[in-house]
């Protein structure tokens, strides 16, 4: 038997073959037209036969069993050796039916096929086997038919349908409402008899809103302004105030380097094969923190992360932007065809599910099963980055370059791209390299074109493919943005498959909320800056996170949002969090990597060297991405080996004696008011009593050595779930 | 940021109270629940998963992966044809020929041992003592004969780093038998070629990741990352704890019905428990020393002595990486075959004995299924150097590997490659059935063990795999 690399993707696809049978239901039972029969065939017949049956009885069978082969209508019917297969009609004097009944022959031999399959065919061949596979090559040779996808039909579906402004916004006379946003929260609320919790307090919200939007605490000073400024515009003030801090874009730029799985060297580096390493690829990551404190609108920041070469050429600063597709995974075995293959599919993948939330990928190997992307239009895109090259594009004039104008050093070279040969790919017939049917020009998938085939073909089509995905008609662009961002901020999204919009992911909680949120957004000038303030001055975002049991009862999930999310902080907000309240952090921004498990480096958290080989073992710990690829959003494990760093890491050692130096040192040995000091750094709030006793008894007991214990105390606070929770 | 289960808090708060009964009474969703995540929601694979889907014959595996990957004509396929036909080239397109290149027979001698006759080379004095125990299986094959992806597939199904381990997945579908310990452990010394993407937890939650030892040394505070306070003893820490348990009690009844807090607190309880019980399991210093020396001073020695005594403590999945300190793949002989096999087999040979006696001594390899192999084969033919004696390039159509234990048929030869070791033509075994078998060993229906990620359900054995039933006892 051969095992063939058989891509990954159809072999997947048939996998869910029997899923299909299933869902694709008893619509069909009746009085098949010719159509229908055809989709018969294609939905419940032609899966089998290519899972179960084409190993032996295909043109691709090493050997061909019993000389039958079943990839034609011709030969099925011909059958072998033992008589024909199949007979248009004729039930029980079908061969097919009597093996797989497990009669005569037993086939498939290595299990027997479901009832439910076989009822399959013996109404397929009831119906008098409907079969389109006409040519004498056979399947394997064939380009696959495509059933068909009634795209009118298909862009039914909410998320192909353009975004709507919406005229819900206005609930008369609830002072709730502050934002549009409170108005659909409101409805949905209302209609399922549930109040919004009270506002969170104070304290509470500027330390909620200061974590969300520079992944910073608030410092005691800017509390202490918040507390004291009772004007009406006081909250606003301190969005403004964080909006401008140049650590917003630190915070946010990590979001976006997930969905761009930004890394600094390759998975697969043999030895000290050094050109792998990308000493530069920081250069990229400041970019992004720099595009998102100045705002730079979104559908620019996209177009300039596709195609900066094309639409900047003589702006050098913007070339880095490239990063984008240059830092991509480069698999092993480059000259190989098949790997290149793989490659594309990155590409396409973190394009589609990254910033249009579409799983383009499942059709490299078959039309998608649930959405309605035909293999065309995988190859349509994949062809884009066919015809786009990896290039190491020297940093400046002065280094060192190759023939064709690359730095041979890494360390001379940003990795970005630039324009190869245009290429229209064949299609890869089930993935195959080897078995290419029709050219597939390149183009944008057809349930984003509504009017006409929206054609890739200007140079590699790159810069086609940029203007497509930021085209304000495009119908999933702003939402799939939008939603990542209100999951930022509120910890779970209003679309909870944030990188899947298709038939397999979930409905929007809130659908004209998103709708209207994405529209006004692309009307603001695609500001996330505006994004950010239409969210956190909403009521629903200032609501308090207490959790009340009636409501639980009604809304477990909080999927209505009658409260605000407790929220356990990210690796990187609470790595920043304790260099903060220590007084260690550095605020320098950008620049090359570091460790951040080093206690010698103080710098945040964004700055970690991010490697795909090797990821720094407490960013691991602590649920960070794999950046081998595209990841949809950040899975949250609780493990004791986390809990082992919080206890014994050298790390936590260090920051507990830092901070038990610092209440030293800027308080006094006053015990009492250390501590006091200690909640107000740590947790923005006076200690209580009970908390003040408890430590001091703490402090009294054991040995003399008073400094130890207050160490010992510092850790405590520094591991509390206090310090990583944000209310 | 909270989890995207759908699942009610109170019931999170629930199964992470049955978890604390221990992990391997409750499987998946359990397992899953006790890391707080809820993670069985969070995949939304919405199908019934009972685990074990049948009886199991083994409740952990201990995998000693030779790196570079072991000559199958040298050690368990014996060729007498090798020698017959020496020097001819091989026909077919397969595999490129090195220039002078051509059949190279083994020098060693290959014997039939025990009752059952199992043959394997004269490089196994040891193992050959174990031979009724022995499962040999000659007729494996993969996809390349490239290291990564041959090492990738090996260990996750894939050929790319983007897919869950074996371990991952053992992990993922049993949970832990000790709730104080990781249930998927690495042991190498530094890294193996590709590294850490080989026992990744992939989209798997992330306490499934195979949690790597560095066996360059064997004390304890070096294998495991922060396993004791650098100053606290054991009383002084449990002070330390109490008080932060009181204060996250307190925070935790200002802040009712929220169970996210509750996981926190009951990880650190765990954390604290595993300072001991890791000090323990990972303590070789604690064997005496003519057990230490049964399995031999080496590293790769020692570390199976600290398999066998991750086995007995309940880890699940135990992977020893045959690597040495400067040499990433060292079976990989592409010169000196002969010489460098001598020398690494007498190393394994010894450790791999010891192993298999000592788990059969305590009555743990009932239960315990042990692998040994490596990512693919050697050629049959000779790859020349010039300025040392040949060695034999990658061969990935037919090669051999061992398992042991854990239900499988002891004193079985399975399957055979042609006349010459090219191919694997009888009783074929690919990557992908072995890891069905596995499954199915551990009581696990391969199929059936899948996990929703990015729209689709994901498996180890992706479409493929067969159990191989004949090898079962």
């Amino acid at each position: 038997m051969s095992m063939n690399q058989t891509p990954l993707l159809w072999r997947l696809l048939i996998a869910s073959s029997a899923l299909l049978v299933t869902l694709s239901g008893d619509c069909l039972a009746e009085a098949p037209t010719s159509k229908k029969s055809i989709e018969f065939f294609e939905s419940r017949i032609r899966p089998i036969l290519v899972e179960r049956c084409y190993e032996c009885h295909s043109s691709k069978s090493e050997e061909i069993q019993g000389g039958l082969r079943l990839d034609t209508r011709e030969l099925t019917q011909k059958g072998g050796e033992s008589g024909p297969a199949v007979v248009p009609g004729g039930v029980e004097k079908s061969l097919l039916i009597e093996a797989i009944r497990y009669e005569s022959f037993e086939m498939p031999p290595d299990s027997k096929l479901s009832e439910r399959v076989i009822a399959d065919f013996e109404k397929w061949i009831k119906m008098g086997a409907p079969d389109p596979r006409d040519t004498t090559a056979g399947d394997a040779t064939e380009t696959e038919t495509q059933p068909g996808i009634d795209f009118v039909k298909a862009r039914q579906f909410w998320s192909f349908q353009p975004p709507q402004l919406s005229r819900t916004a206005a609930i008369g006379g609830s002072e709730w409402v502050s934002q549009p946003i409170d108005a659909f929260v409101l409805t949905r609320l209302n209609e399922n008899h549930l109040k919004p919790n009270a506002a969170a307090d104070k304290r509470t919200l500027i330390r909620r809103v200061t974590f969300d939007l520079t992944g910073l605490p608030p410092t005691p000073s800017e509390i202490d302004s918040f507390l004291n400024d009772s004007s009406d515009s006081a909250y606003e003030r301190v969005v403004e105030r964080l909006l401008n801090s140049p650590h917003y874009g630190e915070r946010w730029g990590r979001m976006w380097l997930d969905v761009a799985r930004y890394a600094e060297d390759q998975a697969h580096i043999v030895g000290n094969n050094s050109s792998l390493f990308y000493p530069n690829a920081y250069l990229y990551r400041d970019w992004v923190i720099d595009a998102l404190n100045n705002d730079m609108p979104y559908d620019r920041f996209v177009l300039l992360q596709l195609a900066a070469d094309l639409v900047e050429p003589n702006d050098d600063s913007q070339q880095v932007a490239l990063g984008f597709l240059g830092l991509g995974p480069k698999y092993y075995r480059r000259s190989a065809p098949e790997v290149m293959a793989d490659e594309w599919e990155d590409r396409v993948d973190t394009v589609a599910r990254g910033l249009l939330g579409l799983t383009v990928a499942c059709a490299r190997c078959h039309d998608h099963k649930y959405d309605p992307i035909p293999t065309e239009d995988y190859y349509g895109l994949a062809g884009v980055f066919a015809g786009t090259e990896m290039f190491n594009r020297p940093i400046d004039s002065d280094r060192e370059t190759d023939k064709g104008g690359q730095a041979k050093k890494p360390a001379d070279a940003i990795h970005v791209v630039r324009e190869g040969k245009p290429t229209d790919l064949k299609v890869f017939i089930r993935g195959d390299i080897t078995r290419q049917g029709e050219v597939a020009t390149r183009h944008f998938p057809q349930i984003l074109s509504p009017d006409q085939q929206r054609l890739l073909n200007n140079g590699s089509g790159r810069l086609d493919l940029a203007r497509a995905i930021i085209d304000p008609g495009n119908p999933l662009t702003a939402r799939v943005i939008v939603n990542r961002v209100w999951a930022q901020n509120f910890g779970k999204p209003l679309v909870g498959t944030p990188s899947n919009f298709g038939n397999l992911g979930q409905p929007p909680t809130h659908p004209e909320l998103l709708d209207d949120l994405a529209v006004r957004f692309m009307q603001s000038g695609w500001s996330l800056k505006w994004l950010q303030r239409e969210i956190v001055l909403s009521s629903t975002y200032r609501q308090s996170s207490s959790i009340e049991q009636e409501k639980q009862a009604i809304d477990p999930d909080n999927q209505l949002l009658w409260r605000m999310n407790r929220r356990r902080l990210d690796v990187e907000r609470w790595r920043d969090a304790v260099l903060a309240v220590t007084g260690c952090l550095s605020p320098e921004i950008g620049g090359p990597s570091i460790d951040p498990e080093s206690i010698s480096e103080t710098r945040r958290t964004i700055y970690s060297r991010i490697s795909r080989l090797d990821l720094n073992p407490m960013l691991a710990l602590f649920d960070f991405p794999d950046p081998n690829a595209h990841s949809a959003r950040r899975s949250e494990t609780t493990t004791p080996l986390q809990k082992l760093f919080v206890l014994n890491s050298p790390f936590m050692v260090h920051y507990a004696g830092v901070f038990s130096h610092k209440l030293l040192n800027d308080v006094g040995s006053d015990a009492e008011a250390r501590l006091r000091y200690a909640y107000q750094l740590l947790y923005g709030r006076e200690a209580t009593d009970r908390e003040i006793d408890l430590s001091l008894v703490f402090l009294r007991e054991g040995q003399n050595d008073s400094q130890s214990k207050w160490q010992q105390l510092a850790q405590v606070l520094l591991a509390s779930n206090e310090m990583l929770f944000i209310d | 940021m909270t989890s995207g289960s759908t699942m009610p808090v109170m019931s999170r708060r629930r199964m992470l109270h049955q978890a604390g009964a221990g992990f391997g009474a409750i499987g998946l969703a359990g397992a899953l629940n006790s890391a707080g995540l809820a993670s069985v929601g969070k995949s939304d694979s919405g199908q019934p998963q009972s685990i074990p889907h049948f009886p199991p014959r083994a409740k952990r595996v201990i995998f000693l992966f030779m790196n570079g990957a072991p000559s199958h004509v040298d050690t368990f396929d014996p060729k007498p044809a090798l020698a017959k036909h020496e020097g001819e080239q091989p026909t077919g397109d397969l595999y490129r020929k090195n220039s002078g290149s051509g059949f190279m027979p083994s020098p060693f001698k290959f014997r039939a041992h025990g009752e059952s006759g199992v043959v394997m080379s004269e490089l196994f004095p040891h193992l050959s003592r174990c031979a009724d125990d022995l499962c040999v299986m000659r007729s494996m094959h993969t996809y390349v004969p490239n290291h990564e992806p041959g090492l990738l597939v090996m260990n996750s199904g894939n050929q790319q780093p983007i897919r869950p381990s074996l371990g991952s997945w053992m992990s993922y579908g049993l949970g832990s038998e000790n709730q104080s310990l990781p249930s998927f452990v690495v042991l190498c010394p530094g890294l193996p070629v590709v590294g850490p993407q080989l026992w990744s937890n992939a989209f798997l939650p992330g306490e499934h990741q195979g949690t790597s030892v560095d066996t360059n040394s064997l004390e304890v505070e070096d294998l495991i990352a922060n396993i004791r306070h650098p100053q606290l003893n054991r009383l002084e820490q449990r002070k330390q704890l109490d008080l932060l348990n009181a204060f996250n009690r307190l925070h935790a009844e200002r802040r009712q019905n929220e169970g996210a807090l509750e996981n926190q607190i009951q990880a650190m309880e765990l954390a604290f428990q595993m300072q001991r019980e890791a000090s323990v399991a990972f303590d070789v210093q604690r064997e005496p020393k003519h057990v230490r020396e049964m399995y031999g001073e080496t590293t790769f020695g020692q570390s199976c002595l600290l398999a066998r005594r991750l086995a007995e403590h309940g880890v699940r999945c135990i992977q020893v990486y045959y690597v040495s300190k400067n040499q990433k793949q060292p079976w990989d002989t592409h010169k000196e075959n002969n010489k460098r096999h001598r020398e690494l087999c007498a190393d394994s040979d010894r450790a791999s004995a010891a192993l298999l006696t000592d788990l059969k001594q305590r009555g743990l390899l009932d239960d315990t299924l042990v692998i040994w192999g490596g990512e693919f084969g050697r050629t049959p033919y000779a790859q020349n150097d010039k300025k040392s004696d040949p060695g034999r390039d990658h061969h990935h159509t037919g090669f051999s590997m061992f398992l042991a234990g854990g239900g499988v048929k002891g004193g079985l030869m399975y399957g055979e490659t042609d006349e010459f070791g090219m191919h694997a033509v009888h009783n074929r075994v690919h990557v992908h059935d072995l890891h069905a078998t596995v499954m199915h060993l551990l009581g696990i229906d391969h199929e059936r063990l899948t996990y929703r990620y990015s729209g689709r359900d994901f498996r180890l054995t992706d479409v493929y795999g067969k159990v191989v039933h004949d090898i079962i006892a």
